[in-house]
């Protein structure tokens, strides 16, 4: 078979969707870039006036938007532990004997079935009333109050609410790392005499390096860029103390009005999103080992 | 090797077909239909607006006008708090509306280049005076009707005489919270937890466009003006003896207020549509919102029908028929009064049998007993995207007081006119 053959197979499946791709991402995203520059209101018939880099620089002076990059890394590193603890912490328990592996593989997984909007709105009543409900039979009402209503909690809610989400879904992830591990080693640690622990921290996590990676960048990037939960389960509120990166740029384009220097914001988002996960992709990789 | 060709070759033509199949099914039945029935597939307009309350009723009315003519008529929904922001999208597509809802001169001036020009179509001579939405002198939009905003109030809990000023109010509020009835409802949204409410100290200035103006400019504050000092005042006393409204919604907040646990709540007369599917035992009355001793109803028009002027012009020509027929049949005059339960602002319509809340924005539009919609001047956005987390701040933290509430707003209004 020539190379030239291949290519042809590789042109009828790949050029579809290479196609799609540009109508929908690299297009828009270049047309985003040219916008950046433009100091515009974002309806189609009002003048575009070219302001240079000017958008950029309003950057550092917007509080509102600094604070929302500060709220989005915080709540990224939350998320990004509490999804793989808890991820983790499931794909080892239904890989183990457990007898109801495969139900609770099963209700784990649900969570991820459902869009992120529902969950919002689904977890808005279990903080407003459920929650207020128990803190009121069981007088616990310093823990058990409405997360969503105070400044302090409602990011701990999103971080609640996503990792519901998120953790069945990487928990997948990692059951596929931990059944592609071999039997015969597991046994062989047995047989030298190693405990659970030694066997998780010596043969486990260097041999589930692969799926660390992967789950890393997913829930990072998954993370950092929310947006549907975080409308649906707190609008930015209260008090505009989780109005995380995405909502802050819909709200600069759509809310004010300011097409240009949303469209800045956003580039400025993309690099940061690339830059963090690159890195840790790099890093992540480095720790990989080879059996 | 050969099969190998052969399948390709194979895979590529059967992908054409489907190609080709796709396109000229398409094309067919464009084709087709043009032949066919020409009334019903070329004359179709769509409307959006923004007013939820009449989504369903405005689709039954297009189901008639169907009937009727043979224009075929969508309804585009939404769910209201970003209204402007769907439409503007759905404009930047090249898909918009032809017909769509403006709430105020000052999205007319935004989407300038987009209304059509109403001032020569017969249905706006029938337009109330100074209720048509003008922009440039030209007349762009139709009012929905007249719409007026107080305190609806429970009969058998409140007394008119209760709710004169601010200390009546103040002691009216703590009587009822000690008697265990939630006295006053305001609700988490936007609108209806600072937008409508914030309108009595600007509309209650000498000239509120002037002060609107003078206040961007900054020339004022709110802080240093009595009647926001006095706002400060109101908020403090139902922030220390209401429900948190952040944990009330729209539907609950009527629903309390229609199962007697609300003595009164902040609404419109829109708020009917909603009362009415309850069984209320009491009687219910709107009254002003005694800030400053204010004795007059808020009173103005909430949306208008504009239309798309940038469509072709059969579709413009099948928008301005729907609106002409909406306002002049029988029908469309029966919807817009019984069904969607406005207070017309037409003078050919007649408001018949009205509501008690829509008689008392009637009675008060009528005597001129009313204070100006000041909120329609304020600056586009201003209430969801500055106000709203200010005031959610104020109903969260336990100390912020009334000065500093206006403080905020003050801040909040400088950074949307920056």
């Amino acid at each position: 078979m020539t190379k030239r053959k291949n290519w042809g197979w590789y042109a009828l499946f790949t050029a579809p969707l290479v196609i799609i791709f540009s109508v929908v991402v690299i297009i828009p995203f270049l047309i985003g870039i040219y916008y950046s520059f433009f100091d515009w209101d974002g309806i189609a018939a009002n003048p575009m006036v070219f302001v240079g880099l000017e958008n950029f620089a309003k950057l550092f002076d917007d509080e509102r938007f600094l604070n929302s990059a500060w709220l989005t890394i915080k709540f990224t590193v939350l998320a990004v532990i509490s999804v793989n603890i808890v991820g983790l912490g499931f794909a080892l328990l239904v890989t183990s004997n457990l007898r109801t592996a495969n139900t609770a593989r099963t209700m784990v997984f649900m969570p991820y079935l459902i869009g992120g909007l529902m969950l919002g709105y689904i977890w808005q009543f279990v903080f407003s009333d459920v929650f207020t409900l128990i803190g009121e039979i069981t007088g616990l009402d310093s823990i058990f109050l409405n997360w969503l209503l105070d400044p302090n909690y409602s990011l701990y809610a999103l971080v609640v609410v996503f990792t519901w989400q998120m953790a069945g879904y990487i928990m997948i992830i990692y059951i596929a790392g931990i059944q592609a591990i071999p039997g015969e080693l597991l046994e062989a640690s047995k047989i030298d005499g190693a405990n659970n622990w030694q066997k998780l921290r010596k043969i486990i996590f260097p041999l589930l390096m692969p799926s660390f990676t992967i789950s890393l960048f997913l829930t990072l990037s998954s993370a950092f860029k929310i947006y549907d939960t975080n409308l649906s389960l707190t609008g930015g509120g209260p008090a505009n103390s989780t109005e995380m990166f995405a909502m802050n740029i819909y709200n600069e384009i759509f809310g004010y009005s300011n097409y240009g220097l949303g469209q800045a914001k956003a580039i400025v988002f993309f690099l940061i999103v690339a830059v963090i996960a690159l890195t840790q992709v790099y890093l992540t990789k480095k720790r990989e080992v080879e059996m | 090797m050969k099969f190998k060709k052969r399948a390709l070759v194979s895979m590529l033509m059967i992908a054409f077909m489907l190609v080709l199949t796709a396109c000229s099914g398409g094309s067919s039945e464009k084709g087709s239909s043009k032949e066919g029935s020409k009334e019903s597939s070329d004359k179709k307009i769509t409307i959006f607006q923004s007013k939820v309350e009449i989504s369903e009723q405005l689709e039954k009315l297009a189901k008639e006008y169907t009937k009727e003519t043979g224009v075929e008529v969508e309804i585009w929904g939404t769910t209201g708090d970003d209204y402007l922001q769907q439409l503007q999208i759905k404009l930047n597509s090249k898909q918009g509306p032809s017909i769509f809802s403006l709430q105020h001169v000052k999205e007319a001036e935004k989407l300038n280049s987009y209304v059509y020009d109403m001032s020569n179509e017969e249905y706006v001579k029938n337009i109330a005076p100074n209720m048509e939405l003008k922009y440039d002198d030209k007349i762009v939009g139709v009012p929905y009707g007249v719409e007026g905003f107080g305190l609806v109030y429970n009969k058998d809990l409140v007394k008119p005489e209760d709710l004169k000023d601010y200390q009546s109010f103040k002691s009216t509020l703590e009587k009822l919270k000690a008697d265990g009835i939630n006295p006053f409802g305001l609700s988490q949204e936007a609108y209806f937890l600072i937008g409508h409410i914030s309108n009595y100290p600007f509309a209650l200035q000498k000239d509120h466009f002037d002060f609107i103006d003078q206040l961007s400019e900054g020339k004022v504050t709110m802080a240093d003006t009595k009647e926001f000092q006095e706002f400060g005042k109101f908020f403090e006393a139902i922030k220390a003896n209401a429900a948190n409204p952040l944990d009330v919604n729209y539907d609950k907040e009527i629903g309390d207020f229609a199962s007697g646990k609300t003595a009164m709540i902040h609404q419109g007369n829109w708020a009917y549509g909603m009362l009415k599917d309850y069984d209320l035992g009491f009687e219910i009355g709107m009254l002003p919102f005694p800030l400053n001793g204010n004795d007059k109803l808020s009173v103005g028009v909430g949306n208008n029908w504009a239309i798309n002027g940038t469509k072709d012009k059969e579709e413009v020509k099948n928008a301005n028929d729907f609106l002409k027929w909406m306002l002049n049949s029988d029908l469309g005059k029966k919807y817009i009064v019984e069904e969607f339960g406005f207070v017309p602002a037409m003078t050919n319509i007649d408001p018949g049998e009205l509501d008690p809340l829509s008689q008392a924005v009637f009675e008060a539009s009528n005597s001129g007993n009313t204070i100006p919609w000041a909120q329609n001047y304020y600056p586009a956005n201003v209430v969801t995207n500055d106000f709203t987390p200010v005031a959610q701040e104020f109903f969260i933290s336990k100390d912020m007081t009334g000065q500093e509430l206006i403080e905020k707003l003050d801040a909040a209004w400088q950074n949307a006119v920056k």
